[in-house]
């Protein structure tokens, strides 16, 4: 999969950016903020957007809605968040698939973003 | 003016009045005494006269007879007497008759004059009497006027507004006091008001402060957690390349370490949630067995690592008013908690009762070293455990057993533990809202 990972933290970002590319074989875009996951996410296509709950000039939930609103509504959204209260949960669920909250086991977020993507795919057919 | 000051007015003008005619009272009781003096003695000369003409003449009544005359003061009643006397000496009994008659009328002059005077002044007194009655009925009725009208109405106004305050804290207006005594009670009661909300705006500072702190602390908290533990897993999994024996002991230990990292800051920030009521419960109605079954499952992996059996004894079609995952959090602390404890090949029971109260009690048993009386309370605590762990499966936070009791008492129920040393321990909790299903009590 090509898939886009906006996360601004440097190490939490290399971790994730390891666990795709050597554990799930996929190539992985990244960027340090919301504002350049949205710029990116228009110019380039993706399978995946992965998207941090919390990143400097606009947060995750900004940056999703952004990207929808400019046109790109068939990628699926799952985001990323150290926030797990219920309220910010619901606010992603409503935009994205999917959430995964840190911190997680990196040699699982492969298997945990196949199944999220795999639920989201069932309740899109049904 | 203060109240104190219109009261005192009020009786000081009361006292004056009152001594005014009592005063009063006491001189015209003096002056009608002398007018009946007077009329007395006018009484007296009249019979003396009478007596006159009937008299013999003798030297010692004429002498008798002339300083009665000298007492008598008014000119025209002295002559008159004085002529009857004379006459009597002349003894001329006609003259004498006429001149007795001439006296009893200016006697009977003099008396009418006296009493109709007196009657004057008695009759002045009654109205005055009447109008010092009339003062001291208005006094009082003004004293009791200005108590209803400033003490009482002031009160009950004063009460209406802390009434309002009591109700209502944030819309309280404050109303300028007036001069009086009251006012100063309201002056008194606004500045307590004024604290009551400067506090409570400094309370409810605090708690979003508090709120604040703990969404930016479990983001700071938890972001260099994902890292660490991602490279250390990544490092163990091989997928950056083989490590050598010794290192990939090192790096487990470290694994392990920054999982229990991990959990102490959930515990943490769970507890703290639940005790600045941040945590509200999502209650539904929940088939026990059903509930109990799944968290049971969920804990079969660690049961079995432990070799220890997981028992489940049921109350038939029981549904408990609960929030799911909360419960689910405490059951899995108690069962996790008895597995660990547990000796290899031995089981624990989780049983479903109920209490002579009527409440539901689950109680998780184990057949583990027990604990001791003194700690039984103690364990409840924050960062107590057990420090025997004689199988130490997984290290805990110290902050289970903790966040169970808060998330019971969220529930409304209590939480405990019965023991006895080298048998086992039972640690029970109550859940007070419960009904039997009645689409399994009908089948």
């Amino acid at each position: 999969m090509h898939i886009l990972l906006a996360e601004d933290d440097p190490a939490v970002s290399i971790v994730i950016q390891i666990c795709l590319e050597k554990i799930g074989g996929h190539t992985v875009q990244l960027v340090t903020d919301g504002a350049a996951a949205v710029s990116l996410a228009q110019r380039e296509s993706f399978d995946l957007i992965v998207l941090d709950g919390m990143m400097p000039y606009k947060s995750g939930l900004q940056a999703a809605t952004e990207i929808r609103s400019s046109g790109i509504v068939s990628t699926p959204i799952i985001f990323l968040s150290a926030k797990n209260d219920e309220r910010d949960i619901q606010a992603f669920l409503s935009l994205g698939v999917g959430f995964i909250p840190k911190p997680f086991e990196p040699t699982q977020i492969c298997a945990k973003i196949e199944a999220i993507l795999a639920a989201a795919r069932a309740q899109g057919a049904s | 003016m203060t109240l104190r000051a219109q009261l005192n007015m009020i009786t000081a003008l009361v006292l004056g009045g009152s001594g005014f005619a009592a005063y009063s009272a006491y001189e015209t009781r003096q002056e009608l005494e002398s007018y009946d003096q007077v009329m007395n003695d006018s009484m007296e000369t009249r019979s003396v006269l009478l007596m006159i003409e009937d008299l013999p003449y003798h030297d010692d009544t004429f002498r008798r007879l002339q300083l009665e005359k000298d007492r008598l003061k008014e000119p025209d009643r002295k002559a008159a007497f004085g002529k009857a006397v004379t006459l009597y000496a002349a003894k001329n009994p006609m003259e004498l008759r006429r001149a007795i008659r001439k006296g009893l009328k200016v006697e009977a002059e003099h008396y009418n004059k006296n009493r109709g005077q007196r009657a004057a002044i008695q009759a002045r007194f009654e109205k005055l009497a009447l109008v010092a009655i009339g003062i001291l009925t208005m006094g009082l009725l003004l004293v009791m006027a200005t108590v209803h009208a400033t003490i009482f109405k002031g009160l009950q106004r004063l009460s209406r507004r802390m009434l309002d305050f009591l109700v209502d804290r944030y819309s309280f207006q404050f109303s300028q006091p007036d001069e009086s005594e009251l006012g100063d009670l309201q002056r008194t009661f606004n500045s307590l008001a004024q604290r009551v909300i400067n506090t409570t705006d400094e309370l409810k500072r605090l708690d979003s402060a508090k709120s604040e702190f703990l969404s930016i602390a479990s983001h700071e908290l938890r972001t260099p957690m994902t890292s660490i533990k991602g490279s250390l897993s990544l490092l163990a999994s091989g997928v950056i390349g083989q490590l050598d024996v010794g290192s990939l002991r090192l790096i487990k230990i470290a694994e392990g370490e920054t999982d229990r990292l991990i959990r102490l800051i959930n515990d943490l920030l769970d507890l703290a949630k639940i005790e600045s009521g941040g945590l509200p419960l999502h209650l539904n109605w929940v088939q026990w067995d059903e509930f109990c079954g799944k968290t049971l499952d969920g804990l079969s992996g660690l049961a079995h690592k432990a070799d220890v059996r997981l028992e489940l004894v049921s109350l038939p079609a029981v549904e408990v008013n609960i929030d799911r995952d909360r419960l689910q959090q405490v059951l899995t602390n108690l069962v996790s908690n008895a597995v660990k404890f547990s000796p290899k090949g031995g089981a624990v029971r989780v049983t479903l009762s109920r209490a002579k109260t009527g409440e539901l009690v689950v109680s998780v048993t184990d057949s583990g070293p027990g604990i001791k009386t003194e700690d039984r309370e103690m364990i409840f605590e924050k960062f107590r455990q057990g420090t025997s762990a004689a199988n130490p499966l997984v290290k805990g936070t110290g902050l289970g057993l903790a966040i169970a009791k808060a998330l019971v008492a969220e529930h409304g129920g209590s939480i405990g533990v019965e023991s006895t040393v080298g048998v086992g321990s039972t640690f029970w909790f109550s859940l007070p809202k419960w009904r039997e299903n009645e689409v399994a009590r009908v089948a």
